[in-house]
């Protein structure tokens, strides 16, 4: 029997089990006051994605494809054990319009679920599958993937050392792209403390500046005024010449008539 | 008026100015504009000595009409085309007195300028008066108060130290350097100038100094958390463990080569 043939099995029979329980928590969710309905629906909604997820992985052919989707399934089986305590606060809770009955069941929902959760397949369970012989697949698995960076080698390695060629590869990929993310840090960090050392530089470049430019602020101010001054004082000047000039006009056309009047005085006398 | 002879304009002016029976008292006014005049005539037609002369005599006119300002820029002009005949004794002779001019007019930062100026046009030749005229520019700026002028100053005076192969003296001025950063709240500067010193004693091979040096700097707290201190202790422990991969490794590291370019390569040159 192939771990396929079991993964289908599985499936198989989690969903016969998820009719019934969707069922319920439809109508429990049709009020959508309920807290805990909501939630419970949102993980449920994440673990049968994360199935299809891992079915597809099963059956994928590229090896890096089935790798990257299984780190995708242990990344939402992390988070959806995260909020498991959530769900576990929210079902202990009193919601009105549920019997007490419906209260406890709450919580056994919240166990099943954690059990469904783990044991989603992402790769491990699967080989534990296959060590730990044809079971139901409900029992939690021993394997507990905490998400680390993008890696299951503690797993592989504690548990089934008899290497499958395909857990080598994935060691080996795995340390390469660490290498890689080290080099790549140790470029950034590189060019951070160009970065830094410009910033400084500048930083003082500027303080150098500073008084200078208050300096020069001082002197244009200085200089600005004294201007403003002499230009209201040549303008007053220029008035008062000019104004001095037509006094000066007059006085010279009051001469010439005066002028002209004695000279017409005398010839007419 | 330019377009005719300068050395017309220099006889005519030197007679304005030398006192006879018929003249009494020297003309400096006009003396100093035909003066000026000439120089440039001189300046143009690339006839250095003459053009020299010129200035001098214009600059001194310029003090006798009691203007120090116009007097020194005269005076730097002549020191240039000093540099450009590579009179070097005149060349010092007149920056000094251009920037005593500058004093005169109280404004320090032109003289320290004119001083740099010398000092720079000297690095090749008189290294020693080179660092002279650069200590007397930093204490100029000191003096004002304008230690952040000096940072420059001290960074070329310690490059020719470096040359010179003076490394003890290179390292106090970078100490002194230190100093002067400390005074502006410059942090960075200070540290780089701490680095480079350790890094100058430790190429002169003189590990003693360079431990010395490090602890005296690790007084300082503006050093003692900073980017600098670590390459230093870095550096200094893989001197004393004699491990040549590691001091190759610090030198090439970031920290060092936002040093002077003069001390980077000291540092690669290392151990």
């Amino acid at each position: 029997m192939t771990v396929i043939d079991l993964i289908t099995r599985v499936d198989a029979i989690c969903k016969k089990y998820e009719k019934y329980d969707i069922d319920k928590h439809k109508e429990a969710n049709v009020t959508g006051d309920d807290a805990f309905a909501r939630l419970y629906g949102v993980v449920e909604s994440e673990i049968d994605a994360a199935l299809q997820k891992s079915e597809a992985a099963a059956t994928e052919k590229s090896r890096a494809t089935a790798v990257a989707m299984n780190a995708e399934i242990r990344r939402t089986k992390a988070r959806l054990l995260e909020e498991l305590p959530k769900l576990q606060r929210l079902a202990l809770k009193k919601v009105k319009g549920l019997s007490r009955e419906e209260l406890e069941a709450r919580n056994d929902l919240v166990y099943s679920l954690k059990d469904r959760i783990e044991a989603i397949p992402d790769g491990s369970t699967a080989a534990a599958k296959q060590s730990g012989g044809v079971s139901g697949g409900w029992a939690a698995s021993s394997s507990y993937t905490g998400i680390k960076i993008d890696s299951s080698s503690e797993a592989f390695e504690s548990e089934y050392f008899q290497q499958t060629e395909e857990s080598d590869r994935f060691r080996q990929e795995y340390e390469m792209r660490r290498m890689k993310q080290d080099q790549g840090l140790e470029v950034i960090a590189e060019g951070l403390d160009t970065l830094k050392n410009m910033a400084h530089d500048m930083n003082e470049e500027i303080d150098r500046q500073m008084p200078l430019m208050d300096e020069i602020d001082e002197k244009v101010d200085r200089a600005a005024s004294d201007l403003k001054n002499t230009n209201v004082r040549l303008k007053d000047t220029v008035n008062q010449l000019r104004s001095s000039r037509n006094f000066c006009i007059d006085i010279i056309l009051l001469c010439i008539i005066l002028g002209i009047a004695a000279y017409l005085y005398n010839v007419l006398k | 008026m330019s377009t005719s002879d300068p050395s017309k304009l220099i006889s005519k002016a030197d007679k304005l100015t030398k006192l006879s029976l018929t003249r009494w008292s020297a003309d400096w006014k006009s003396a100093t504009v035909l003066y000026e005049q000439a120089a440039n005539g001189f300046r143009v037609a690339r006839n250095y000595e003459k053009a020299k002369l010129a200035f001098e005599k214009a600059s001194q006119g310029q003090e006798m009409l009691s203007s120090p300002w116009d007097a020194a820029k005269h005076m730097e002009s002549a020191a240039a085309l000093a540099k450009e005949l590579r009179n070097w004794a005149e060349v010092i002779d007149f920056y000094r007195k251009a920037s005593e001019l500058y004093m005169q007019c109280d404004r320090p930062q032109p003289a320290s300028d004119a001083l740099a100026k010398g000092a720079r046009a000297l690095e090749d030749a008189l290294p020693d008066d080179a660092i002279q005229l650069y200590t007397d520019a930093c204490v100029i700026l000191e003096d004002d108060g304008k230690e952040q002028m000096a940072f420059d100053l001290y960074r070329a005076a310690t490059s020719v130290y470096v040359k010179l192969e003076k490394y003890t003296d290179a390292a106090a001025f970078l100490l002194r350097l230190g100093l002067a950063a400390d005074k502006c709240n410059a942090r960075n500067s200070q540290c780089k100038a701490y680095l480079s010193a350790i890094i100058v004693y430790l190429y002169a091979h003189d590990l003693k100094q360079a431990e010395k040096c490090y602890n005296d700097c690790s007084q300082i707290d503006a050093f003692l958390g900073s980017d600098q201190n670590r390459c230093a202790s870095k550096l200094l422990s893989a001197y004393t463990e004699g491990d040549v991969e590691e001091i190759k490794r610090v030198a090439q590291s970031s920290a060092i080569s936002n040093l002077d370019n003069v001390i980077i390569k000291l540092a690669r040159k290392l151990p």
